[in-house]
């Protein structure tokens, strides 16, 4: 079933450019030049209820103005929209006991006093009746293990702690969305695992629809079948994840740390970040990279080797430089 | 949503605010030893206000006591119930925390406002009710639970209207980036407002401050109704005032909401 859905929707905010200086500054007393920046262009958007759907692109894409407008936070310039049946900047109360929104960098959380407390107002602001609230509670304290420190004061907490609570607090009324904008953000592998784990098993088991937007690649890959992708404000893919993957992430990054000072070279072809006598990392096509490692190897003494996958910057910048757009058509 | 709904959210909001506050129990207590010295303060300016005037526009001492004790009592009440919470809307603009207000199932401006009560006002508002008490006794006059229900009732409008201006000139923040030269004008206009009986007014002070910022009406209609001048003119007009700046604070925060921006993440 379709829940959200939006047409042609875009966002357009006026920006004042000022000379710079004093002479700048007084002149824009006067006469402001305007700028339109548009953040969300025309964007076509379907997604079915209990869809896990990633939403990427660089930073200023239009990924959190899309879901900001979804929210309701904000007012569309143009272009329709409808979350279960619902116009979200109507901001009804009805529509917003349906979803939940977890921003990264933002809390909802009481710092000054534990998590237990916050989930005590939420408990009164979503109307959750009492054996659901105390059902849901011990239901998210289990599944993430957070009893020994439910009751500590929020400021103490680590930002993986923070971050699990801030995601308990979202999912306790049980909302039907819930939208994520880099929930992992600054958390080390550990947390970042431990929250994939808990977010997959909410979409799996309470058949939660989640948006999820990231810059953190193995958020998307481990979580998300669908995933979209923008730029510019535009969508300029929206598909199958591994397909979009196998086609564009072309490169993997390798970085090789030597014992002693080495002067490797070799006729790869590849581009390098970093080149020192103990340390190369560079870019190779992931179809050279086991023949790169076999010769690295046989031929210099390292110390450490990685292999990480590329940027998921550069991954939307080819997309976008290869006219992604067409792929769209291609797929579907 | 239901009133006891919002009044049962407020009445969380506050058990929040009473729990953070002691959990640092220097602040809990500090604010009690700040409020209470800036009410002394206050005490000991009024007494040198009353040993120079015995009387301005007809209103006797007693009746400008209970002026200063009115005006004390919304003033206190404002700082106990919202001032804290209403303040804090402009940073939350341009910070674009916001957001998860925005998002929640609640009047967010309710929210907003409620959610920093300040338990350190408390000792204002009893300390206010006791020059009320005092001003009163000095006036001579019959008190019957009418008056006192009446004088309540008007209390409770003007302070509305108060809540009103506080939220009107805080709301300009979704509209304009600066705004804070407007409220130190806000500021500046109660200061005279609380030490002018709006019956002093004339021409155009008077539509300025009965209409356009009507702090002019705030504590100078319930000390009119206490004792015993206020016209029924006065009495439907200062409700009629409340009630009109009341719509246009709801309709003026909801066109804001749907201009808000946010900020980038």
């Amino acid at each position: 079933m379709n829940i959200i859905h939006t047409k042609n929707l875009t966002k357009t905010y006026i920006r004042f450019e000022k000379e710079e200086g004093l002479r700048g500054s007084i002149k824009s007393l006067f006469k402001r030049e305007k700028i339109v920046k548009t953040a969300v262009n025309n964007f076509n958007l379907e997604i079915n209820e209990g869809e896990f759907v990633g939403l990427i692109g660089p930073n200023g894409a239009g990924k959190t103005t899309l879901m900001k407008m979804l929210t309701g936070i904000i007012s569309p310039s143009s272009g329709t929209i409808s979350v279960l049946g619902y116009v979200p900047n109507e901001l009804k109360n009805a529509y917003k006991k349906q979803f939940s929104i977890v921003m990264g960098q933002k809390s909802q959380l009481f710092q000054d006093l534990s998590a237990a407390d916050t989930f005590l107002l939420l408990k009164e602001i979503y109307d959750i009746p009492e054996d659901e609230y105390r059902k849901n509670l011990k239901y998210f304290i289990d599944l993430f293990s957070i009893a020994d420190y439910l009751n500590v004061q929020v400021r103490t907490l680590s930002l993986g702690e923070r971050m699990k609570m801030e995601l308990v607090a979202a999912l306790l009324h049980n909302p039907r969305i819930l939208f994520l904008d880099e929930p992992t953000i600054g958390l080390d592998a550990v947390a970042q695992k431990q929250i994939r784990g808990f977010l997959k098993e909410v979409n799996r088991e309470k058949g939660t629809t989640i948006l999820l937007t990231s810059h953190y690649m193995d958020d998307i890959k481990s979580l998300c079948k669908r995933c979209i992708v923008v730029n510019n404000g535009c969508k300029i893919y929206d598909g199958n994840l591994e397909m979009l993957f196998d086609r564009y992430q072309t490169h993997k990054m390798i970085t090789v740390t030597f014992d002693e000072a080495t002067s490797y070279i070799h006729d790869f072809n590849v581009q390098i970040i970093e080149r020192n006598p103990f340390k190369l990392s560079f870019m190779a096509y992931r179809k050279d990279v086991r023949h790169i490692i076999n010769c690295i190897m046989t031929e210099c003494e390292i110390k450490d080797i990685s292999i990480e996958e590329e940027d998921i910057g550069n991954v939307v910048e080819r997309i976008y430089s290869d006219k992604g757009g067409a792929l769209i058509e291609e797929i579907f | 949503m239901r009133i006891t709904r919002q009044l049962k959210i407020i009445y969380m909001l506050l058990k929040m605010k009473l729990s953070r506050n002691m959990a640092f129990r220097f602040s809990f207590f500090g604010v009690f030893f700040v409020d209470g010295s800036l009410f002394l303060i206050q005490l000991l300016m009024f007494s040198t206000i009353y040993s120079q005037v015995g009387s301005i526009g007809g209103w006797d001492r007693s009746q400008m006591l209970f002026f200063i004790g009115t005006f004390s009592l919304i003033n206190a009440l404002n700082m106990f119930l919202y001032f804290f919470g209403v303040i804090s809307i402009p940073g939350k603009i341009k910070s674009g925390e916001l957001d998860l207000y925005i998002t929640k199932p609640v009047n967010s401006l309710f929210h907003l406002s409620f959610e920093s009560m300040d338990i350190g006002s408390l000792p204002l508002v009893f300390a206010s009710i006791g020059i009320l008490v005092y001003a009163a006794s000095g006036m001579h006059k019959q008190i019957t639970i009418l008056t006192i229900i009446g004088y309540a009732f008007l209390v409770f409008m003007m302070l509305v209207l108060y809540y009103d201006m506080e939220v009107i000139l805080r709301t300009i923040p979704f509209f304009v980036i600066q705004a804070s030269s407007i409220e130190r004008l806000e500021g500046e206009v109660i200061t005279l407002c609380m030490k002018i009986p709006g019956t002093l007014f004339k021409g155009a002070f008077k539509f300025l401050f009965y209409l356009v910022l009507p702090y002019g009406i705030m504590a100078t209609v319930p000390t009119q109704f206490f004792a015993g001048t206020l016209t029924l003119v006065g009495f439907v007009y200062s409700i009629l005032i409340a009630i009109a700046f009341t719509a246009f604070t709801f309709a003026f925060w909801k066109l804001g909401l749907k201009c808000y921006k946010s900020a980038s993440s």
